[in-house]
């Protein structure tokens, strides 16, 4: 039952780095100069959201 | 399959291997295996920076020295001159001693055979917590204890608003020690988890063609290559991951001290 929780909760993260890719990506495309810029961020960005998943992950181990 | 049913039994085992056990005395007074690992890696941490100290040069030599003042020119130019901007240069060791910190404690934990200090929630909570008074108090010297009560609420918002927003500010600070402990914690404990199942995988699908060599269980062991494969991937990530967590720590630590002195006219 906790891994099907873990899997819903799962989905939000995923969506999350995958809209900061998509932003990343896009600001690349567009200011290739900024890419540096741009990379540390979005490494920030999909940081915070993947603590999110990994709360999840340790949470459904632990219960 | 044989090797699928004896996987749940294993990552159980794995996850209480990697839950806080004592190893001499007890859990309120002793020594956990992640307490001992910490304290290896403050002795590392004060060996090289002790080392560092000792060989530097006014022009710098070597892969050593130039390394190290790499690490720390990175934190101060990334970290303490972008993020805290003016007066930097107070806060810079506080900053520079908890990125390294983690950053030794996080690699020691990559060895295998070796356990990050950083995966046991104490710690954290304890690196959370000095960071929370840290910032705090450098808000309440900057702005004077209540004008650091009344700094939490934005400026210019009316009257009634003013004390709903300054109720919520007030939560999310008391959530910034909590969310920095957690999301350390649980990045280090997750990827150790993530790469203990995947060397357990590895192992139980080989273990028939050690025991008897045949055709069969050669055919069976094929997919533990699959599983060393991902394994090396999630080690290479796991490297990142290190680096990044004592990053993040770090930058969120610099804004919160950011945030505490700035005055918001």
């Amino acid at each position: 039952m906790g891994v099907i929780g873990y899997g819903l909760g799962v989905i939000g993260a995923g969506l999350a780095i995958g809209l900061a890719a998509f932003g990343a990506t896009s600001a690349m495309a567009r200011q290739p100069e900024v890419q540096g810029r741009a990379f540390t961020v979005f490494i920030l960005a999909s940081a915070f959201t993947e603590a999110l998943g990994l709360i999840g992950f340790v949470v459904t181990l632990i219960s | 399959m044989d090797a699928f049913a004896k996987l749940p039994e294993e990552i159980n085992h794995l996850v209480s291997e990697f839950s806080s056990a004592p190893v001499v005395g007890d859990l309120t007074v002793g020594l956990t295996q992640y307490s001992f690992w910490l304290l290896v890696a403050a002795v590392v941490f004060a060996v090289v920076i002790f080392a560092f100290v000792k060989k530097q040069t006014l022009v710098p030599k070597g892969v050593f020295v130039n390394g190290v003042e790499y690490l720390i020119e990175y934190v101060e130019n990334d970290v303490a001159k972008g993020v805290v901007g003016t007066g930097w240069r107070r806060h810079f060791p506080f900053l520079a001693a908890i990125f390294l910190f983690i950053l030794v404690n996080n690699f020691i934990g990559l060895i295998p055979g070796m356990k990050p200090g950083t995966g046991a929630i104490g710690c954290t909570a304890a690196l959370a917590l000095v960071t929370f008074v840290y910032f705090v108090y450098y808000g309440c010297k900057k702005h004077g204890v209540l004008g650091y009560i009344k700094s939490l609420a934005p400026q210019g918002v009316m009257f009634p608003m003013n004390v709903f927003v300054w109720v919520i500010e007030v939560f999310s600070l008391l959530l910034r020690p909590i969310t920095l402990a957690i999301r350390l914690f649980c990045n280090m404990f997750a990827g150790h988890i993530v790469m203990g199942s995947f060397s357990i995988m590895a192992a139980l699908f080989a273990e028939p063609l050690l025991e008897h060599f045949s055709a069969m269980n050669a055919v069976g062991a094929l997919p533990s290559v699959a599983w060393l494969i991902i394994l090396l991937i999630i080690y290479a990530v796991e490297l990142i991951v290190a680096f990044v967590q004592a990053y993040v720590f770090t930058v969120l630590a610099a804004v919160y001290i950011q945030i505490a002195e700035s005055d918001e006219e």
